[in-house]
């Protein structure tokens, strides 16, 4: 490969990486599900696209793998299912975060800030693109925060999936090809098994409360 | 004979082989046969290891079994033989009170041997990738079994169980994904071994900076998922809401699975950096856990809550051990989750009988009087609660000296004053609690003699290997918990 290759592709994966994060940033003021849903796919998009870059640019073919699994279970399966339980529960907005969206905004603006500190010390181990680590560990800040900030139980497990994108950018950025095989497959399949559970369960909180809103979770003190 | 996969294929099998039988007795007398089998091949298992060169492994190392991963093998088993031998009665019962449908009966037996086989895999599997997805496969098949009843709060405990838990294994795989980053040679294009035992040959060439980020976000994230303050607030709701057989499989052995793969970071860390960073914050969460859990076991009014409160004193109790690092200490630890493992699920069987006998788990409203309306549950009850508690001539007793005396050995006389006290504090706070309900007058009549045997088998199993072993170690039990000790202390 050379020099001019790969600083090309790291260009792309910087470009990319910056992208999951705006759409991140997107997610935590939008409030309608389905949006939030679509905003999703679209940041999985990304993801699948860094792993398509590293496997063409290296000549990794599992990583192709990655990029493929990637592309069928979070662009379209998993939106696919989110989608079919919100139309099934028939419920299409958020009600109102416990912050609103100028102060959400502000503070995920500090973790960004946060993200790119904690990385600072690492950037000399990141092998592809700039600062990929310190966004990685953002996705994984405000995934929290939206996980906190959001009381549907569908935007909590869209959350949780956001800050799963998180971990598989850290793994791309910090070893170049990911993780081996094998456990790339299990991962994959635990999120999808795990989503596939959760909807289980919001179904049956729907039908229990009437509701799919996590405030009503609260009779289980001390 | 490829003995570990044959401990993880058993229970897969007998879980998978209940989606096809229809009849309760089936279901439940597979679970305990396959479970039995396990117990057998774990005894096996516990033979291989002590002999050198204390090492199985299969499938071309993927599978390795060392004297810690033995022990947690026989820990799993001997707690899921329990649980299967209290279950076939225990949801008789439920099916005949109403309180679950058959299709959630069926469901339970399907699901806890996968829970079991998922456990098995954690701590027999090599790869540290595949240990993290063993783990995730444990929480989930154990969400439903917390959710099975229905109720409104067991859904809440299981949605609140699986989000924390959720988050903290992410939190875990990031620590994961940054070890294997630790591990990844910059120059060469070839993919490093994932594996524990290919780390730890390597331990001392990985990046310090980069395995400390990665031990911070393991602790926290495995830490979350083996119960420790503070991380631990699904504990309590999870623990009492789940049927009262899983109850004692998720404090039994579950919390120490996610515990296991801790130290085995916990080993790694501290062959790279040198042994005080990963201790000591080991021996914080662990204290700031039994401190925890002390007042809360005092003024708690529900009977399973209490008893989870004190699964999270005992786990800080055998973080603290190990964190105290010195080599009685951590063999206190090791035979302290082994003693652990066999009261507690008594002890959630014999509140799993209280709560069908009189259809709530409030103590207030439990009254006095259990050891007459279920005198051999209060029994039963009474000797596991001496032992919890630290009584002698039972093995949690001996187990906790063994730590106390190992930490003043070592110097830490204020350190191991501190957790002296925390013993006490949840010493009186149980033993007031269960005199709360125990003993004096009912207030409920003796509903039919068929209870007075119910979950004897299960009990008299716990309270008698606990007994036994209470008394006597054998020669290779203690020799595998001696080589789990170099293991961890971090001797070659």
């Amino acid at each position: 490969m050379t020099p001019l290759q790969s600083e090309l592709a790291s260009q792309w994966i910087t470009l990319l990486a910056a992208g999951m994060l705006v759409v991140q940033l997107l997610m935590v003021v939008q409030g309608m599900l389905l949006t939030n849903i679509r905003l999703f796919a679209l940041q999985s998009l990304m993801l699948a696209a860094i792993a398509a870059i590293i496997a063409f640019f290296h000549n990794a073919t599992h990583v192709y793998w990655v990029a493929g699994l990637t592309l069928v279970g979070k662009v379209f399966f998993l939106p696919w299912l989110l989608n079919r339980q919100v139309r099934r529960i028939q419920i299409h907005e958020e009600i109102e975060p416990l912050l609103n969206s100028t102060a959400s905004m502000l503070l995920c603006g500090g973790f960004t800030l946060l993200g790119y500190i904690v990385a600072r010390p690492f950037t000399s181990l990141e092998r592809l693109g700039n600062n990929t680590l310190g966004i990685a560990i953002t996705l994984l800040l405000t995934g929290f925060f939206l996980m906190f900030n959001r009381r549907k139980a569908i935007t909590q497990v869209l959350a949780l999936l956001t800050v799963e994108n998180g971990v598989m950018l850290a793994a791309v950025a910090l070893t170049t090809y990911g993780m081996p095989l094998v456990v790339e497959l299990g991962i994959f399949f635990d999120v999808m098994v795990a989503v596939m559970v959760l909807g289980i369960l919001v179904y049956r909180i729907r039908e229990t409360f009437a509701s799919m809103d996590v405030d009503k979770l609260s009779q289980l003190k001390g | 004979m490829t003995l570990l996969i044959a401990i993880l294929i058993v229970p897969a099998v007998a879980g998978l082989g209940c989606l096809l039988v229809r009849t309760r007795q089936v279901m439940a007398a597979a679970n305990v046969a396959a479970f039995g089998l396990t117990v057998a091949l774990g005894v096996e298992l516990l033979r291989r290891v002590v002999a050198p060169p204390h090492v199985v492994t299969e499938c071309e190392e993927f599978f390795r079994a060392d004297a810690l991963s033995a022990w947690m093998v026989l820990l799993i088993s001997v707690v899921s033989l329990g649980s299967a031998l209290y279950a076939g009665n225990y949801f008789r019962r439920d099916l005949a009170a109403g309180a679950v449908t058959p299709g959630r009966v069926k469901e339970y037996f399907v699901l806890t041997p996968l829970f079991a086989a998922g456990m098995f895999l954690v701590v027999l599997v090599n790869n540290l990738g595949v240990m993290w997805f063993a783990l995730e496969a444990t929480a989930l098949s154990s969400v439903l079994l917390v959710a099975l009843y229905n109720r409104s709060t067991s859904l809440e405990a299981a949605w609140k169980y699986v989000m924390l838990g959720s988050l903290g294994l992410a939190l875990a795989l990031f620590g994961t994904v940054f070890t294997y980053a630790a591990a990844v040679d910059k120059t060469s294009p070839v993919l490093p071994s994932f594996n524990w035992s290919h780390l730890m040959s390597v331990a001392g060439q990985l990046d310090p900076r980069m395995i400390k980020l990665a031990f911070v976000f393991v602790l926290v994230g495995y830490g979350t998922k083996a119960g420790l303050a503070p991380m631990h607030t699904w504990l309590p709701d999870a623990h009492s809401e789940a049927p009262s057989p899983t109850s004692a499989m998720l404090s039994g052995v579950s919390l120490k699975v996610a515990l296991y793969a801790l130290l085995r970071f916990h080993i790694l860390a501290t062959a790279c950096l040198g042994t005080s960073f990963s201790r000591t914050m080991l021996l914080v969460l662990g204290l700031g856990s039994m401190f925890l859990a002390a007042p809360f076991i005092l003024v708690q009014n529900n009977l399973k809550r209490m008893l989870a409160y004190s699964s999270l004193e005992h786990i800080g109790l055998i973080c603290v051990g190990v964190g105290l690092n010195s080599p009685v200490t951590i063999f206190g630890a090791l035979l302290h989750m082994g003693y652990h493992a066999l009261t507690k699920p008594t002890l959630f069987f014999a509140a799993g009988n209280i709560h069908q006998a009189c259809h709530t788990l409030q103590m207030r409203l439990i009254g006095l009087g259990m050891a007459k309306v279920l005198p051999g549950t209060a029994v039963c009850m009474g000797l596991a609660a001496a032992s919890i508690t630290g009584l002698p001539p039972f093995g949690l007793f001996f187990s906790e000296l063994t730590i106390l005396s190992g930490g003043f050995a070592a110097g830490h006389a204020a350190l191991s004053t501190l957790v002296l006290a925390a013993l006490l504090a949840a010493f009186c706070g149980i033993l007031y609690q269960l005199t709360r309900i125990l003993p004096g007058i009912p207030r409920i009549t003796r509903t039919s003699d068929a209870t007075l045997t119910d979950g004897l088998p299960a009990m008299g199993l716990m309270l008698g290997t606990l007994a036994v072993f209470s008394l006597w170690l054998p020669a290779p039990l203690l020799q595998v918990m001696q080589q789990a000790r170099d293991i961890i202390g971090g001797k070659p």
